[in-house]
């Protein structure tokens, strides 16, 4: 009797299942929150509009390190199919086969590509282009600051706010700082750039700004920060007025996420179908319109207004970084700020 | 008739009594097992193997994880940096708390009651919520300093640095600890102490012979919990920090998390816990010491 029951129940279970697999879902590891909310209505909705057999799950995680952890657990019967992150991470990822590669034949859209969108040694392909910017309270500083020295002014002690290294924002920002201190190769040498990040830390108020340092600028906690442009344009949208945003004429660094073909995911097809589309000129100029994060797809067709929001105007400005050596150095530099640039911090 | 069955069946009482122990301790034996047990060994499994750059998690296992960390000055400064840090947390914690708890033991009624819920009060909000109300108060233009200001004092730096830190997790502490020195005080009795006042003892003596010996269980107790809290706390250090204090909890969660180097963070987490070891023992020698 017991019996009938359990196996009853697992035809019934069974049956239900069916219809779930004759639609096919792509799992889609994502960062949370607002980044999740645009990509949502720019790129998947869209998407799965004009694919009506195909849906997209889309798994929030907090950073990249989380996916790598999520699909580090999930490597022996992975359970995603798609993944967005930074392209360091995505190299590590690579390098211990957790994806499969992007191009040509996975999607006619590789060709169309910047160049540096694309990386030896990473299995995906860049999917956005952001860069690090200069915001500012616009109580406190009326004037937009055109250089990133503006983070020295010694009028600014304890009213500037960044993260720290080992954070991309505190090694970015040391690598722009060498570049225009006359540093050449920061992988062989970045003291100009920790040197003058020395001179920064004294007008440091916190290397920690919590949540993020958006809205310590925009409620005038401090008056001057180091942020990402996507983030800080739509902070500056919300802000009536309070922050701005600025590109310094030194140029700057670019993040790059890249978008992943997970190994082995449940469904491969209709993923390749989704990374097809996400590299589209209209998926990457429907997303770049919508959170101002630079295409990749050299063929996206973005309105002037949106550009001028964004890196494409300043791409020749653009300091290279290679983020793949950086790896091997980035606990050297950790070390370096350890040492000699947060204890001057007051 | 008990007596007799004692006598004639000891055995089957002794399994009855066994499979009791083992049906009632079953569930927890599991629970820690799978929950505990099961995640420590695989931390420590991890803080075996090889560290590739860039957050590449070999395949080969190594001791240069540990090695590294023992001989590298900066851990070595984080390790004593974060014990010293916890103690200092933990001793004024119990400074703010054991009056407040004493006051508690003693009071009467309803009274007694209304001041337990407010001491238990802070611990119904999250330590997220209450290390942000930190913020406020001790920010640069925050009540402590905007009153100081108003006083014709100069500005103090109390937030973003250890003052912070120490400050936000005294508060934050100090519930757990008056309610472990509460439960540590039941051997304190107002007559012991009024024998003492009637044999002539000043009532500052009556408290250094008599309170204080009778409370140390509860002392012990407290600090126990509180260090240990202290040292595994990760919030508060970082949203009162800013990045100027480096304690080992912070440490784990930028090598987990930032930088990706879990080998490095599963060998600090295993320092955690072998400095947990260690005031487990300090704590059951002292308990044996003074009951």
């Amino acid at each position: 009797m017991k019996k009938s029951i359990f196996l009853s129940g697992i035809l019934l279970a069974g049956m239900a299942a069916i219809p779930a697999y004759a639609d096919q879902t792509v799992t889609f590891l994502g960062y949370s929150g607002l980044f999740q909310e645009r990509y949502t209505k720019a790129v998947i909705e869209p998407f799965m509009a004009a694919n009506p057999g195909i849906k997209v799950e889309y798994f929030p995680q907090q950073g990249s390190a989380a996916m790598l952890g999520a699909l580090r657990a999930q490597k022996a019967a992975p359970q995603s199919d798609v993944a967005l992150m930074d392209v360091s991470v995505a190299k590590t990822g690579t390098d211990e086969g957790l994806f499969d590669k992007i191009d040509e034949s996975v999607t006619k859209n590789f060709a169309d590509l910047y160049p540096n969108a694309k990386f030896e040694g990473v299995a995906g392909v860049g999917v956005t282009f952001d860069n690090l910017v200069l915001i500012y309270n616009t109580d406190a500083i009326k004037k937009a600051p055109d250089s990133w020295n503006a983070l020295k002014d010694t009028s600014l002690k304890g009213k500037v706010a960044m993260l720290s290294a080992p954070d991309i924002v505190g090694i970015g920002t040391t690598i722009i700082m060498n570049h225009i201190n006359g540093g050449t190769d920061f992988i062989k040498n970045i003291d100009a750039g920790i040197n003058a990040m020395a001179e920064v830390a004294p007008n440091i108020q916190t290397w920690e700004p919590k949540p993020e340092v958006y809205p310590t600028v925009v409620n005038g906690q401090v008056s001057l920060g180091v942020g990402w442009n996507a983030r800080s344009q739509v902070n500056a949208d919300g802000s009536n007025g309070k922050m701005k945003v600025a590109l310094p004429k030194e140029g700057t660094i670019l993040q790059i996420n890249t978008i992943n073909l997970v190994k082995g995911g449940p469904s491969a097809e209709a993923a390749r179908k989704f990374v097809d589309y996400a590299l589209s000129a209209e998926a990457q100029a429907a997303f770049t319109a919508s959170m101002y994060y630079a295409p990749t797809n050299a063929k996206a067709k973005v309105a002037a207004e949106v550009a001028d929001r964004t890196v494409i105007g300043a791409m020749d400005k653009v300091i290279p970084v290679d983020w793949i050596g950086l790896s091997k150095v980035r606990d050297q530099i950790t070390q370096d700020w350890r040492r000699k640039v947060i204890p001057l911090s007051r | 008739m008990t007596a007799a069955t004692m006598i004639t069946a000891p055995g089957s009482r002794t399994s009855s009594i066994v499979f009791l122990a083992t049906l009632l301790l079953g569930p927890i034996i599991a629970v820690n097992g799978l929950a505990f047990i099961m995640p420590v060994l695989n931390l420590l499994m991890l803080s075996f193997r090889e560290s590739l750059g860039g957050g590449g998690l070999g395949d080969a296992y190594t001791l240069d994880n540990w090695s590294s960390t023992l001989v590298d000055g900066f851990y070595i400064e984080l390790i004593v940096q974060s014990i010293l840090t916890s103690l200092m947390i933990t001793i004024l914690t119990l400074v703010a708390s054991y009056p407040i708890a004493l006051y508690l033991h003693r009071a009467q009624g309803r009274w007694r009651t209304i001041l337990l819920v407010l001491v238990i009060s802070p611990l119904l909000t999250s330590a997220v919520v209450r290390t942000y109300g930190w913020i406020a108060i001790l920010a640069d233009d925050g009540l402590i300093n905007n009153t100081l200001k108003a006083l014709g004092a100069d500005a103090m730096r109390l937030l973003f640095n250890k003052v912070g830190v120490v400050i936000g997790l005294t508060e934050i502490l100090m519930p757990y600890m008056i309610l472990a020195l509460l439960a540590g005080f039941g051997r304190l009795d107002p007559r012991v102490e009024e024998a003492a006042e009637t044999l002539g003892a000043s009532p500052w003596k009556v408290f250094w012979r008599i309170i204080v010996p009778l409370t140390m269980p509860g002392v012990a107790l407290g600090c126990l919990l509180s260090f240990v809290l202290a040292v595994s706390s990760f919030i508060t250090p970082k949203l009162l920090g800013g990045g100027r204090v480096f304690l080992l909890a912070t440490e784990i969660y930028d090598q987990a998390i930032v930088t990706l180097n879990w080998p490095l963070a599963a060998t600090l987490s295993m320092i955690i816990l072998v400095i947990f070891g260690a005031a487990l023992v300090l704590y059951s020698r002292l308990l044996r010491a003074v009951l």
